[in-house]
């Protein structure tokens, strides 16, 4: 199948053909991010859905033990996905793609994503997931930089990664959201 | 009541620090939190909070209702995210009971021994730990966890603060269970090294819908937790969040939670886990679920050799064994396994809360100098005395997490579509890096472990 063919099948009216292409997507690749990305956001639900399974598909194929070259490539097509012209729905599971595929390359798009209100929060858990120092440098750095809140967020991060982090304690434990229920004979 | 057994605030941080392997101030204590679980003497009433209060939540709060009148127990909270279930769950409770949307609340009372905690499973890591770290011993549904790393935190929470804690998979804690067991380990179908498991598969959303806006009862923000934000559908809950892979894991991880934890029990194979676990199924043709629909998942263990297959098709149960009429009758045979030996087969139906052993199981009378094997005093039971006297309960958390991993590689190695190597040891995916990377999953602020 190529990548036409496929964009197609993602297309049909036919739950039972668009799956079919879903389980396909993987061997296409790269090629064929883009065109699906951008059916994510066809108006048609099922569409969509199989547009983003088959995505999906394609980043755990590329994955594979021994396939660094179609992973690059995947990632190389993903990165501008991130970018201000797609929607935060996109983007947002872009930045979920890359934390399981994407290397130091990734750190640079994702990185300027922690001062996004909407996109911050999977921007930091994506940068946490990835190996290496330099994503470990970019939320130390963003631990300076980003609003006072924020930083008890990325200090999260930072401890998960082993860093040894004083302030901006997690607020985890403490309660804040109360019900509206009255107990019974309260 | 007993009292807990106050540390200073010092203490306390230290030790909160050191619970999580990090550095030494790492989240807030609230000043009410005792981060120390008490054990309460043979004859205290425990003080007992359910978190959670829908679908089997509702089964655990009428027993422990049950409970409370006949003087075992005092149920002191209820807690929900959704404030119909909580009104519901007062009722049920009665007048003695507080009510709670965030679990928070519960784990700052000081006069709560344990929580029972039954909400959907991507919560169950992360409040158990929450729980553990603020002193209270812990019932938590199966499965244990969503991800490998989840259930490492489980493990270390439950040691470090000392815990008592028993996991749902209410199997072995069955009679039936018990004579299955001792009928195996006295070698009556001789060695075994196949347990197949068989289940019906996980359903299709026919009737996908769009995503809304959350009803009013409902606080999503608090629903979806450690998830990674989206938006309300009607198809993730109420009652469906188990046909969600990221969530509820399908089949494999609802009942595979049960059946395979009576094979690692009956296997003596606890604390072991599989060497390598190939995957194969379909998926759904539409809509939000995602769990696969049929499966196959083989674990193949090493030393000692055996195989434990997961096979999830229409129609592929054994034929029910008759029973006679005074004797319990088989009410879920979709679901169970046939053990195979060198000397024979051993069927079981369920392996849940209701656990049914084939006939020669049941029928078998034990010769002088026959192997027992422990019995269960009932799930429950079995927990108040874990947490009154520090005795491993019959699915303890390690045996948990061990049998949890089981569901969640095979569901890794479906979604991957490729064969998984295991180290027991390391307790990690070997040689697949993206696989290694979703051993775990980054946590929302604040709802992490």
């Amino acid at each position: 199948m190529d990548a036409g063919e496929l964009i197609t099948r993602i297309q049909d009216k036919d739950d039972k053909v668009r799956a079919a292409a879903v389980l396909k997507a993987g061997e296409v690749g790269a090629v064929a991010v883009k065109q699906l990305a951008g059916l994510m956001m066809s108006g048609e639900m099922e569409v969509a859905r199989a547009a983003k399974n088959a995505l999906w598909h394609i980043v755990r194929h590329a994955g594979r033990p021994d396939a660094d070259i179609e992973r690059k490539s995947v990632v190389s097509e993903l990165l501008p996905l991130c970018g201000d012209s797609q929607s935060a729905a996109v983007r947002r599971e872009v930045l979920w793609m890359l934390s399981e595929i994407a290397g130091d390359e990734a750190v640079g798009v994702i990185s300027p994503l922690l001062t996004n209100k909407d996109l911050r929060e999977d921007a930091r858990m994506a940068l946490q997931r990835l190996p290496g120092e330099k994503p470990l440098a970019a939320l130390r750095a963003a631990l300076k930089a980003s609003p006072k809140h924020f930083r008890h967020h990325i200090a999260v991060s930072l401890r998960q990664r082993g860093v040894e982090v004083a302030d901006y304690p997690s607020a985890k434990l403490v309660p804040t959201k109360p019900t509206q229920v009255k107990p019974v004979g309260g | 009541m007993h009292q807990p057994r106050r540390m200073d605030r010092r203490t306390l941080l230290k030790r909160a620090g050191s619970a999580v392997g990090l550095a030494s101030f790492p989240y807030i204590v609230p000043r009410k939190c005792i981060a120390a679980a008490d054990r309460p003497g043979p004859n205290d009433r425990l003080i007992i909070a359910h978190i959670g209060v829908g679908g089997m939540g509702t089964y655990h709060l009428r027993n422990m209702v049950d409970r409370m009148q006949k003087g075992q127990v005092n149920v002191a909270a209820v807690c929900d995210v959704d404030e119909n279930r909580l009104a519901t769950a007062s009722q049920n409770a009665g007048p003695q009971a507080d009510v709670y949307r965030d679990y928070r609340y519960v784990l700052e009372r000081k006069d709560i021994d344990a929580v029972i905690i039954a909400t959907p499973d991507h919560w169950h890591a992360v409040q158990t730990v929450h729980a553990a770290e603020c002193g209270k011993h812990v019932y938590v549904e199966k499965p244990a966890c969503c991800t490998i790393d989840e259930g490492k935190a489980m493990v270390t929470a439950a040691r470090e603060n000392k815990i008592s804690v028993q996991v749902g998979s209410q199997g072995r804690s069955e009679h039936e269970a018990y004579l299955a067991h001792r009928y195996l380990v006295n070698g009556n179908i001789g060695h075994v090294d196949k347990v197949w498991c068989f289940h019906y598969p996980s359903p299709s959303d026919d009737n996908p819908v769009p995503d809304s806006d959350p009803p009013p009862e409902l606080d999503w923000d608090l629903w979806l937790g450690p998830m990674r934000w989206r938006p309300y559908n009607r198809k993730y809950c109420p009652g469906a969040f188990r046909w969600i892979m990221e969530s509820g894991g399908g089949q494999i991880r609802d009942r595979g939670a049960h059946v395979m934890s009576c094979a690692m029990w009956w296997m003596g194979a606890d604390g072991t886990g599989p060497v390598t676990v190939e995957a194969t199924g379909t998926q759904p043709t539409k809509g939000l679920w995602d769990a696969a629909v049929e499966m196959e998942v083989v674990y193949t263990f090493k030393k000692p050799d055996w195989t434990l297959i997961w096979s999830q098709h229409p129609d592929n149960a054994p034929k029910t064994e008759a029973r006679g009429p005074d004797e319990p009758q088989i009410t879920r045979p979709g679901y169970g396994a046939v053990y195979h030996g060198t000397k024979g087969t051993f069927t079981h139906w369920g392996g849940d809360g209701g656990t049914w052993a084939e006939r020669k199981a049941r029928e078998w009378v034990p010769p002088a100098g026959a192997k027992d094997v422990r019995k269960s005093p009932g799930h429950y039971e079995d927990w108040f005395e874990g947490i009154k006297t520090g005795k491993k309960t019959i699915m303890n958390i390690e045996a948990a997490v061990g049998v949890s991993n089981l569901c969640n590689l095979g569901n890794l190695a479906f979604i991957l579509g490729r064969k998984l190597h295991w180290d027991q040891i390391r307790q990690e995916i070997i040689g697949d890096e993206q696989a290694r990377r979703m051993m775990g999953w980054p946590q929302r602020y604040p709802y992490h472990l």
